[in-house]
C-alpha cells in the first residue's frame, strides 16, 4: 500500500511536470519516469512480465522516438512563450470527458466521499482463488496467444511489417554520389596484378 | 518478495548518484575559482559557434523505428519459448509464421538499403 502510493504519486506529478516543463528534453525526461513509476504499479498487480515489457519497450525505444522527435522540431528554449491558457477549453473538455468515464468505470466503493452500496452483513468466505494452482503471466500470456489467438497474433505481424516499410518508404532517400566501400571486391583484388613493373631501371 | 533485490539495486544506486552529486556541493571550492571566464561556454577555445541543439538527419529515427520492431518481436518470442512445451505443433507453426512474416520485411529493408550507412 505505502508502494502503491509512492509509485501512484510520484507518476502523477512527473506527468503534471511533463507538461509544465519549458524544455522538451526535460518533458521527455520525465516521461520515462512515470513509465518507470507505472511498470512499478504493474509490478504490485503481479503482472511482472508485462512491467518489464513496458520498461523494455517503452523506456527503451519509444522514449527514445520521443527524444528524437523532440530534438527534430528544432525548438529553441526561448521561443517557448505562448500562452497556456489557450489550449484549455479543448483539454479541460477532454480532461472532464475522462474524468467522467472514469466514474462509470470504477465502483462507488472505491471513492470515500459517495455514498456506498455495500451491504453490511458480514460473512465468512473462503478465498478460492488463493487455492488452485496458478501459472505465472508468461505461461498464460504464451498458452492463449499463439493456439487461441493466432489470427490477432498473425495481424499483429502484419502490422509491424507495414510499420516496417512504411518508415523505410517516408524516410529513405538514396543519394547516389556517395563512394561506398565493397568488401568483396576489396578482398578479391589479386595483389600480383596491383603493381606492376613497367621498364626496367 | 522476489523484487527485493531490484528494489535493493535501485536505493543503492539512488544513493549513489546522490552521493556523487552532493560531493561535488560539499568539497568544491566555489568562491575563488569560480571566475566569470571560467563559467563560460567555449568550444576548442573559440567562442561556441551555433546552437547545439541543430536538426540532424532522420536516419537516426529511421533506425530506432526498426529497433522498435525487432524488439517487439523478439519480445513476442518470450512467452512463446516458456510454453513451447504446451502449446504443441499449432503453436510452433504460428511462431514460425510471425517470424517469416517479419523476415519479408527484414530482407525488404536489407535489399532497400535501409541498414547501410552512408
Amino acid at each position: 500500500m505505502i508502494l502503491f502510493s509512492v509509485f501512484s504519486s510520484i507518476a502523477l506529478v512527473s506527468s503534471v511536470m511533463v507538461i509544465r516543463a519549458k524544455n522538451p528534453v526535460h518533458s521527455v525526461l520525465f516521461f520515462i519516469l512515470v513509465f518507470f513509476n507505472t511498470s512499478g504499479l504493474l509490478v504490485l498487480l503481479g503482472l511482472d512480465f508485462f512491467a518489464m515489457i513496458f520498461l523494455v519497450v517503452y523506456v527503451g525505444a519509444i522514449a527514445v522516438l520521443f527524444l528524437f522527435v523532440v530534438m527534430m522540431l528544432n525548438i529553441k528554449i526561448a521561443e517557448i512563450h505562448e500562452n497556456v491558457l489557450r489550449y484549455l477549453p479543448v483539454g479541460g473538455i477532454i480532461g472532464v470527458i475522462f474524468l467522467l468515464e472514469i466514474f462509470f468505470i470504477v465502483d462507488n466503493d472505491y471513492i470515500p466521499i459517495l455514498p456506498t452500496k455495500l451491504s453490511t452483513t458480514y460473512l465468512t468466505y473462503t478465498v478460492y482463488a488463493e487455492k488452485i494452482q496458478s501459472w505465472t503471466n508468461l505461461e498464460t500470456l504464451g498458452n492463449l496467444l499463439y493456439t487461441t489467438y493466432f489470427v490477432l497474433f498473425l495481424v499483429s505481424s502484419l502490422i509491424l511489417l507495414v510499420a516496417m516499410i512504411g518508415a523505410i518508404v517516408l524516410t529513405m532517400h538514396k543519394t547516389t554520389q556517395v563512394k561506398r566501400q565493397d568488401v568483396f571486391r576489396q578482398n578479391a583484388i589479386d595483389f600480383k596484378n596491383t603493381i606492376k613493373k613497367i621498364r626496367d631501371i | 518478495m522476489e523484487f527485493a533485490p531490484i528494489c535493493v539495486y535501485l536505493v543503492i544506486s539512488l544513493l549513489l548518484s546522490l552521493i556523487l552529486i552532493g560531493v561535488s556541493f560539499l568539497f568544491a571550492s566555489s568562491s575563488n575559482s569560480a571566475y566569470p571566464e571560467k563559467l563560460s561556454a567555449y568550444e576548442c577555445g573559440f567562442d561556441p559557434f551555433d546552437d547545439a541543439r541543430s536538426r540532424f538527419d532522420i536516419r537516426f529515427y529511421l533506425v530506432s523505428i526498426l529497433f522498435i520492431i525487432f524488439d517487439l518481436e523478439v519480445t513476442f518470442s518470450f512467452p512463446w519459448a516458456v510454453s513451447l512445451n504446451k502449446i504443441g505443433l499449432f503453436g510452433f507453426w504460428s511462431m514460425i509464421v510471425f517470424l517469416l512474416i517479419l523476415t519479408i520485411g527484414f530482407l525488404y529493408e536489407w535489399k532497400k538499403g535501409a541498414l547501410d550507412w552512408e
